[in-house]
């Protein structure tokens, strides 16, 4: 079959003509092989789930563990409001710094990864990420209400932090079930479970319980995530399916 | 219908690997051409020549549109270019376990 193509095969038949556009003929396994190829380039420059649970272990574990660390008094004195010890404010700062550093990267990753494709995937993304920014805005206005009806420092802080978890476990939940994808599911079902634990672990320990299993969750989804990519790719498969994206 | 039949506008090995590579995005999403040239390594005048034979066959649609003052191109495989891409993949394993589909 010649037709107008150019590209060329390395090792192509020897005996093609010297025309100025020969196409190779190719066989069917060649063909499943060039397809296989192609839908594993485009896999590869999507978003890396890996990195942007790296990112988030990372943040959880650096962040609580500092403000754990300072609030049971193992680093520094422990600052004592209304009877509970509270973090240092400089881990408050770090907790702060991890959280602001690990969406950015989320926001920067996913942004250039998705850069020149439009259409259904892009607009759900949009959508999506602008539930989180808003989900978290409102969340900071209602805890403000908490505060001003006179919430105390104690339940504040496990407040905030349940609500917070709970934001994110549901968004991880919803991305899970939209893209189709166990994992995200999975670390959504964990990160609810943890912030149910790390209420009842009670204040200082709710950090500690957030930064190791919270923290911990994200990790094991990065590996999980590593496993399941060496599958893919050993079984050479996979050329069916939509888009897997990960939301911050 | 009769063994190999191949779909001649996507057995060519330029428009198989432009074909799925936009397969390999979901339904309903669209590459711009500069992405698109990216992914392929082609070059933009080898490519659109591709990609007018697959828009002919209805299997593609470009979207013209301007990012600021600059024109863009986005392209994107329409169902039936999706379907004809589907059934050249199932042609292809049928061949290759020997049997006809």
């Amino acid at each position: 079959m010649t037709d107008d193509g150019t590209a060329r095969p390395t090792g192509s038949a020897p005996d093609a003509a010297p025309g100025p556009s020969p196409e190779p003929t190719f066989d069917a396994a060649e063909g499943l092989r060039i397809i296989a190829a192609q839908t594993a380039k485009v896999r590869s420059q999507e978003p890396d789930a890996r990195a942007i649970f790296a990112a988030w272990g990372v943040a959880w574990l650096v962040g609580y563990l500092a403000m754990y660390l300072t609030a049971t008094g193992r680093l520094g004195q422990p600052r004592v409001v209304e009877g509970v010890d509270q973090p240092a404010s400089w881990a408050f700062v770090v907790f702060a710094l991890s959280i602001v550093g690990a969406m950015v990267f989320t926001i920067v990753h996913s942004t250039r990864a998705n850069t020149g494709i439009q259409g259904v995937s892009a607009s759900f993304g949009a959508m999506y990420g602008w539930t989180w920014c808003l989900g978290f805005a409102g969340m900071s206005v209602m805890l403000g209400g908490l505060s001003r009806a006179g919430a105390g420092a104690e339940v504040m802080a496990l407040a905030a932090n349940a609500c917070a978890c709970l934001l994110v476990g549901v968004l991880y939940m919803a991305g899970g079930a939209f893209w189709q994808d166990r994992q995200q599911y999975a670390i959504g079902v964990w990160i609810i479970l943890v912030a149910a634990v790390a209420v009842f672990a009670g204040l200082p320990h709710t950090y500690l319980v957030m930064a190791v299993l919270g923290g911990g969750g994200f990790f094991v989804g990065m590996v999980l995530e590593h496993l399941r990519r060496r599958r893919s790719a050993t079984a050479g498969a996979g050329f069916a399916g939509a888009g897997r994206r990960v939301g911050a | 219908m009769s063994e190999t039949e191949l779909d001649p506008v996507i057995h060519a090995q330029a428009r198989l690997r432009v074909v799925a590579t936009l397969a390999a995005l979901g339904p309903g999403d669209r590459i711009s051409f500069p992405r698109l040239q990216d992914t392929l390594d082609m070059t933009a005048g080898n490519l659109s020549t591709h990609l007018r034979k697959l828009e002919d066959a209805e299997y593609i649609t470009i979207l013209k549109t301007h990012e600021g003052r600059k024109p863009a191109s986005y392209v994107e495989l329409t169902s039936r270019g999706r379907l004809a891409f589907e059934t050249y993949t199932a042609s292809l394993t049928a061949l290759l376990r020997g049997t006809t589909p």
